[in-house]
């Protein structure tokens, strides 16, 4: 398999010699990619194996071509991700998949907070934990955490589906979602990724989340939260005292 | 004597709006939303007038002789950048807020005018692209509609961060509008009242944008001119780091600005007003030594082509219309927008008020409009002795009261004061 050594190459210039080389080679290793940002966006064929961490926005726009990440990833990962698919054998920093509109990540370790923000199809699969507000306003897709997640999970999802192992989720639901069980197509569906992607995992044990969209008003925003009786506390006389 | 009527008593501030204002908050508990933006009375460039040439320079002739108006922008890094026949461009107005016939008809519109168009929020509608003469696409936080494929077919990109009539608040689109079609076309659920993305998602910061706009760039081979829309705020803090960040442009929209739909707060007290925010910028930019690089385009209750002779001579490099582009079709500007129930069949999705707007006779009063406010710029070029619209300059200006002299530091007329910071010669 080809070498390419990022150590001395700006991000345009990798991307473009990927570009290139991604022509004629199926596959290629990336050595010392020492955390440059957008490594590999907008990638429409080909298989990219990244030995080392990657900065922001990797896989940015992809359209199509395979990157593994071997270490960890940083913000933004698989952004604006139409196809294609992204192994990272590590962590993720935030945001990961953010605005994904296509294909599939797999993330073997942790994420940040805010994954997959305004996501609109595809699959992200986390097997480790996510930060807090995992999935706010989702337009499609699905999400799936394995370990933990943070709180707010799901916040204001308008569509798609998150998948959630973690059995203290009741706890940390943003508003407008629900907990629902997963349907035998889904179970199914789902197995058949764990098994593809190498998961150890039983899709049984999950639970999904869903948007409440039974109506208009279901859309519950915030609201002033004025607490008239809390305060009374707060005054120097008691109402005995008053009356 | 007379009682007066209850009616007739003068009431002050607690007039029949601040009444209503009253009621409707102890009935619903709730903020207001209206459409169209603020209705105040604000700093504008009627505050303003050009001066013409007599003795000093010699005047173009209205009738015979000629006066350039072609504009070209994004040349800071952009390789190909935006050329358009007139500095008037008609702003994002989102396929969702406006039918699909009226965004059809604005289309229209540029490809008579030669001009530019931008999106809006609901994604691209393949039969603006097909029409417009050129297009401008929108990178907005909740990314409605969009790919990579916008980004392809765009001839210029528009990085939101925020419009006049609702700075620092995401876009709205209430229940009503949200039918099936524009539900699909952005991905939600029919009937919701929809308050989307408050923030990108993909760049929560001025230094990540850095990067995001390095991204963007290579995404588009360097080629397409990329602006950033900001509502007037810290005007001097916001055009710096947009520059910073490397837009060919910015676009910035006044607290006059339209909208389809927004809570009245937002629209009357947050943002400062258009002629100060592009006073503001064009000096930021002169200090920084960037004005001939970074384009300005100004928004927000541009009506008429004195507003377009006085903001190029101010500094802008063009001007966006949105408001003034509806109502050339045919909008009274009832404020209603919101409710999706316009009888014009401009801002509504219901499929009968629709067939009420003539998609080629509203594109062609939108054309005759963008020229004929054009022709209204020119004229006042040529009378100051100008051959190109963008020779206009801020010497050829003076200002009507204090406060717009105060507000701009143009002088104010029949003195050399200027009753603030100076900007430019004085
Ligand atoms: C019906 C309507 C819909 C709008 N939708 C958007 C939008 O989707 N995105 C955006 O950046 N601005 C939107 N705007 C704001 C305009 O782009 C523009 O900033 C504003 O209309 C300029 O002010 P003017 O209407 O006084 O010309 C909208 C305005 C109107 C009137």
């Amino acid at each position: 398999m080809e070498y390419l050594d990022a150590a001395n190459l700006q991000s345009r210039e990798l991307n473009k010699l990927l570009k290139q080389k991604l022509q004629k080679n199926k596959e290629l290793k990336l050595k010392n990619p020492h955390s440059l940002h957008n490594i590999g966006i907008g990638l429409e064929m080909g298989e990219v194996i990244i030995e080392g961490n990657t900065g922001f926005y990797a896989g940015g726009f992809l359209n199509g071509a395979n990157l593994t990440i071997e270490a960890n990833a940083g913000w933004y990962t698989g952004d604006n991700m139409m196809a294609g698919e992204i192994t990272i054998k590590k962590n993720a920093g935030c945001n990961l998949a953010v605005y994904q509109s296509g294909g599939t990540i797999v993330v073997h370790g942790n994420v940040g907070s805010r994954l997959g923000y305004g996501m609109k199809g595809g699959t992200t699969i986390v097997c480790g934990s996510a930060g807090m507000w995992a999935g706010q306003m989702i337009l499609g897709g699905r999400l799936i955490v394995l370990g933990e997640v943070g709180r707010e999970v799901g916040e204001s999802m308008y569509k798609g589906v998150i998948y959630l192992k973690d059995k203290a989720v009741e706890a940390k639901l943003g508003g407008n979602v629900f907990i629902d069980d997963l349907n035998k197509e889904e179970i199914k569906e789902i197995n058949q990724l764990f098994s593809h992607y190498g998961i150890n995992e039983e899709a049984s044990k999950l639970q999904a989340l869903r948007p409440l969209t039974s109506g208009r008003h279901q859309y519950e925003l915030f609201e002033i939260d004025l607490q008239a009786e809390e305060a009374r506390k707060y005054s120097s006389k008691s109402l005995e005292e008053l009356l | 004597m007379k009682r007066k009527k209850a009616k007739d008593v003068q009431r002050g501030i607690w007039n029949k709006e601040t009444l209503s204002a009253i009621d409707n908050k102890a009935s619903s508990g709730k903020h207001r939303i209206r459409g169209c933006g603020s209705t105040r009375a604000m700093p504008n460039f009627d505050d303003i007038v050009v001066l013409p040439s007599q003795l000093t320079r010699m005047s173009i002739d209205t009738y015979r002789e000629k006066c350039d108006t072609r504009t070209t922008l994004g040349s800071r890094s952009a390789k190909k950048p935006l050329v358009i026949e007139t500095p008037i461009m008609i702003s994002g107005m989102s396929y969702g807020a406006l039918s699909k016939e009226a965004k059809i008809a604005l289309a229209k519109a540029t490809a008579k005018t030669g001009t530019v168009i931008s999106n809006g929020e609901g994604g691209l509608l393949k039969e603006e692209l097909q029409n417009s003469y050129r297009q401008s696409i929108q990178i907005l936080p909740s990314r409605f509609g969009f790919s990579k494929d916008n980004i392809d077919a765009a001839d210029m990109l528009e990085f939101l961060v925020g419009i006049g009539a609702k700075p620092g608040l995401s876009g709205h689109l209430m229940g009503e509008k949200i039918t099936e079609e524009i539900a699909e076309f952005r991905q939600l659920p029919v009937g919701i009242d929809l308050h989307s993305h408050p923030r990108h998602g993909d760049a929560l910061g001025a230094d990540d944008m850095v990067v995001k706009m390095d991204q963007i760039r290579q995404l588009t081979n360097d080629e397409v001119p990329i602006f950033m829309k900001i509502a007037a705020g810290r005007v001097k803090d916001d055009v710096k780091i947009a520059a910073k960040v490397g837009v060919d442009g910015i676009i910035i929209d006044g607290a006059q600005g339209g909208t389809g739909a927004a809570p009245v707060m937002a629209s009357d007290h947050l943002g400062i007003p258009t002629m100060p925010a592009l006073v503001q910028a064009v000096k930021t930019l002169e200090e920084a030594n960037l004005k001939e690089e970074v384009d300005i385009i100004i928004s927000g209750g541009i009506k008429d082509g004195a507003d377009l002779a006085k903001a190029i001579a101010m500094g802008a490099d063009a001007v966006a219309i949105g408001t003034a582009a509806m109502v050339a079709m045919g909008c009274r500007v009832c404020l209603q927008c919101h409710l999706g129930r316009c009888g014009f069949g401009i801002g509504t999705q219901d499929k009968k008020q629709r067939e009420n707007l003539d998609i080629d006779q509203a594109a062609q009063k939108v054309a005759n409009f963008i020229k004929g406010m054009t022709n209204e710029a020119v004229l006042l070029a040529k009378a100051a002795g100008k051959t190109k619209l963008k020779n206009l300059e801020r010497e050829d200006l003076r200002a009507i009261n204090t406060e717009a002299s105060a507000v701009t530091g143009i002088p104010l007329i029949g003195t050399d004061y200027v009753f603030s910071e100076s900007f430019g010669y004085f």
